[in-house]
């Protein structure tokens, strides 16, 4: 997840894709893989490769909520929504950290340091209630514990 | 058997007993995202680290889930000779070098850690892993490998009976494939339950080419877990059933639609596939029978309405994931237009035992209406969250008190949601419902894809229908007015009742949006009030008590109760006063107070000082705006 690509190393990176074929969520994630996310000139090379619009292939990166038009922060809290997560406290906890981190969910530092993220739950709900610090489960946690958390996050150089 | 094939199964067979014969120690590993997430390869890292330190020869593998969610990670130990294996949980990396000193140095078990004997002889230590609680009732057939085999190789798979009902599909023409699915009574299992094997002559005799198949493992309700356990522990099943779905469909080609929330389960599909592929399963001229099949493994992207089979076209087509206005149906036109199937997971991965084993003993196993065995995840307030495969027809209380270890806490069971967030709720005298169909869509609910969710009297059912609401909003594809518009409207109406607001006229008004939401284009509008319709039924009084008294009894609604202060001069309100994250404790002079405006209820000064702080409810009620108009 380097520094902005140039837009021919854009369009190589979709080379591959074809219209017609289901190609447009595969080139998108080929594109967030390679750079964290996708960018505006990202959304044009995917349109131009796959023969179609820009607005068409916004559309689809807006409605899916996994596709970011923004570089992901440095360290992120993912916050679980499911069901298990929030009968142990999950929505006391969520509202605790976004007011330690001052963010709601889906937002992110001015800096991009960090930010907060709404995740599904992925049926380890035997950890629950549980949060994700950039993909890694913390399990099992109280609110206090949640508010620790966002603080050390919060103030990581 | 197809010349082709029978080779290939021998020499796997062959590969398999070579490896068991190795005369060394096999230590087998679950490695799934349950146990990742409780250590699973920290402790694979300590046994090779420590059997290394040791200079101890052992064989490491991995493997699917047995079940134990709530207690990985789990592995088993098989002695040198083969002749003992037995199965241990909790096995944290700190618990490795015990476990290797006890077993692999001495050659004896660690009862601390084991769970039953899986093979060889029972000690009075350590009872036989078929007469344990968990597993007594279970029949793991769909989930026999998992625990055995290793999920990354064909191989194993093939060892155990893999592609064998392939290879009788093979030898029947389609009708009579269409026929033995039939026969069994194979249901779909996504919670509709309806017949796979019509679904799949619809496909046969459809008129255009190509014809697709789709594998629908979106698994968006929250709770549940079966599919992710199926595709992470035996993702060849899946293959194997696409493959005589195709058979028996015609179809040339598969796609395989795994939600984005599961790398490790794309991962799994991706290498089972092609690792089919290599052996000549898939592709072109299969096995030299002239027929071609292939699979495409498709990655989602977070929608819960790409589940839904024509979001879910869409979304593979290349568009957002908004179902579409039926009919036509997929089986008309799906894929680009063209005749496409789409079942669950479970349910393809059914079709290999039907054809390997008969309809008759496929379906033997179950007395209820629903054939076969399910899979189930439980979750929520209970003792183990878990999953299990069982034949249909148990009562919810038996699984809950025998699989899930019954309540979390000493609190009592409340209720439970019987299939995902457009399922609805039951009260805890609903208990006695058996896991079969009917009784659910006799109240008005279904038993959805698996997973089911227990809740205590901790939680509020207002509150939950907020949330399982918020849901359907936020994941409505925007289509529907009715869907769009009435979730976000029933979301505000009990916004405002937790907030203090409620007034009688809310009845009717969320009554009203039960009524219109069901003239919503798919499933995700029709069903999104479900869980209030039912809530308000069997749950009425709490609902008075919101509404009227102004009252949460489970104290989870912000509006309707608050933080006080009760035991000045505890020590330990300096810290909550610090733990605090809105700055709503107060102190003055060695008092402390709680400035109700800024506190959220998030319960952390309770939990660092639980003797200092109480809840109450809340004594004047502020008058929310728009209240009495809203
Ligand atoms: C909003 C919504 C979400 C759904 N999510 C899933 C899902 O995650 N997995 C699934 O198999 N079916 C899901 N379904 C049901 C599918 O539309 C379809 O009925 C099912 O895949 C058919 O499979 P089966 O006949 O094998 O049960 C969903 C339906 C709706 C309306
Ligand atoms: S009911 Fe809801 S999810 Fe379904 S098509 Fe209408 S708006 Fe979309
Ligand atoms: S409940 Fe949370 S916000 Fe309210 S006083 Fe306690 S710590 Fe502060
Ligand atoms: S509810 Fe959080 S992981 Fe399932």
């Amino acid at each position: 997840m380097g520094a902005e690509p140039t837009a021919q190393e854009l369009k190589d990176l979709v080379a591959e894709f074809e219209p017609g074929k289901g190609h447009l969520l595969p080139a998108l994630h080929r594109v967030q893989e390679t750079y964290g996310y996708i960018s505006r000139d990202a959304i044009e090379a995917v349109a131009r490769q796959l023969n179609t619009t820009p607005a068409l292939v916004y559309g689809c990166v807006t409605f899916y909520a996994d596709f970011r038009t923004h570089r992901p922060p440095e360290t992120e809290i993912t916050w679980c929504s499911g069901p298990a997560c929030r009968l142990a406290g999950g929505e006391r906890i969520r509202e605790a950290i976004e007011h330690t981190l001052e963010l709601p969910l889906g937002g992110h530092s001015d800096d991009g340091r960090y930010g907060l993220h709404l995740g599904q739950c992925v049926g380890t709900c035997h950890e629950s209630p549980q949060v994700w610090v950039n993909g890694e489960v913390r399990g099992g946690l109280t609110v206090a514990g949640a508010i620790r958390l966002a603080r050390e996050v919060k103030a990581a150089e | 058997m197809n010349a082709c094939l029978q080779p290939i199964i021998d020499e796997a067979k062959r590969a398999w007993a070579a490896e068991q014969a190795s005369g060394r120690v096999k230590i087998t590993v679950t490695l799934d995202t349950s146990s990742i997430a409780r250590g699973a390869e920290q402790t694979i890292a300590a046994i090779r680290d420590v059997a290394a330190k040791k200079k101890l020869d052992v064989d490491l593998s991995i493997t699917g889930s047995w079940g134990f969610c709530w207690a990985e990670p789990t592995l088993t130990v098989r002695t040198a000779a083969g002749t003992r294996t037995v199965l241990y949980a909790n096995v944290t990396a700190d618990r490795v070098e015990e476990l290797l000193e006890k077993t692999v140095v001495e050659g004896s078990d660690l009862p601390a850690l084991a769970v039953g004997v899986v093979e060889g002889n029972a000690t009075p230590e350590i009872p036989l892993l078929a007469e344990h609680p968990f597993m007594h009732g279970q029949v793991r057939r769909l989930m026999a490998n998992l625990g055995l085999t290793d999920p990354e190789n064909i191989t194993h798979y093939l060892a155990h009976g893999g592609y064998e009902g392939f290879g009788r599909a093979l030898e029947m023409d389609p009708e009579a494939i269409v026929k033995e699915v039939l026969d069994s009574g194979l249901g779909g299992r996504a919670g509709g339950g309806f017949p796979a094997g019509r679904k799949w002559d619809f496909l046969r005799t459809a008129t255009a080419e190509p014809r697709y198949l789709v594998c629908n493992a979106d698994e968006g309700d929250p709770g549940a877990w079966v599919n992710r356990v199926l595709m992470e522990g035996d993702p060849q099943l899946i293959v194997e059933g696409m493959l005589i779905a195709a058979l028996a469909a015609n179809a040339r080609w598969g796609y395989i639609y795994v939600r984005y929330e599961y790398p490790l389960a794309v991962r799994r599909m991706q290498i089972a596939v092609d690792q089919a592929r290599e052996k000549g399963l898939l592709g072109e001229n299969i096995l030299g029978t002239g027929k071609d099949f292939d699979l495409v493994v498709f990655k989602g992207a977070g929608a819960y309405v790409c589940g839904e089979e024509t979001g879910l076209i869409n979304s593979i087509d290349g568009y957002r994931g908004m179902p579409r206005i039926k009919p036509p149906f997929p089986a008309q036109a799906g894929l680009w237009n063209k005749p496409t199937n789409v079942n669950n997971v479970e349910s393809y991965a059914n079709a290999p035992l039907i054809m390997r084993e008969g309809s008759a003993w496929w379906s033997s196993v179950s007395d209820a209406r629903e054939k076969g065995t399910k899979m189930f995840t439980f979750s929520g307030a209970v003792k183990q969250p878990c999953c299990v495969e069982i034949p249909f027809g148990p009562k919810v209380r038996d699984v809950l008190m025998q699989y899930a270890g019954g309540p979390a806490s000493d609190r009592p069971i409340k209720g439970f949601q019987p299939g995902g967030p457009l399922s609805g709720v039951v009260a805890a005298s609903g208990l006695d419902l058996t896991l079969t169909l009917d009784p659910y869509r006799e109240l008005g609910l279904f038993l959805g894809g698996g997973g089911i969710v227990f809740f205590d009297d901790s939680a509020c059912t207002v509150d939950l229908c907020r949330y399982f609401l918020s849901f359907a909003e936020d994941e409505s594809c925007g289509r529907c007015t009715t869907c769009r518009g009435g979730t976000q409207r029933a979301v505000e109406v009990l916004r405002r009742i937790q907030s203090g607001g409620g007034h009688v006229g809310d009845f009717e008004r969320l009554e009203g949006l039960v009524r219109w939401l069901v003239y919503s284009n798919c499933f995700h509008g029709q069903f999104a009030m479900t869980t209030v319709k039912t809530a308000l039924k069997q749950f009425r009084a709490e609902w008075v008590e919101h509404i009227e008294e102004k009252r949460c009894r489970a104290r989870v609604c912000p509006g309707l109760f608050e933080y006080r202060v009760k035991a000045q001069g505890d020590a330990k309100l300096a810290e909550a006063k610090d733990i605090c994250p809105t700055g709503a404790i107060a102190e003055e002079g060695g008092k402390y107070s709680v400035v109700d405006s800024l506190c959220i209820r998030c319960d952390a000064c309770r939990e660092v000082a639980p003797a200092a702080m109480e809840l109450r409810d809340r004594a004047v009620v502020p008058v929310v705006a728009g209240a009495a108009a809203g």
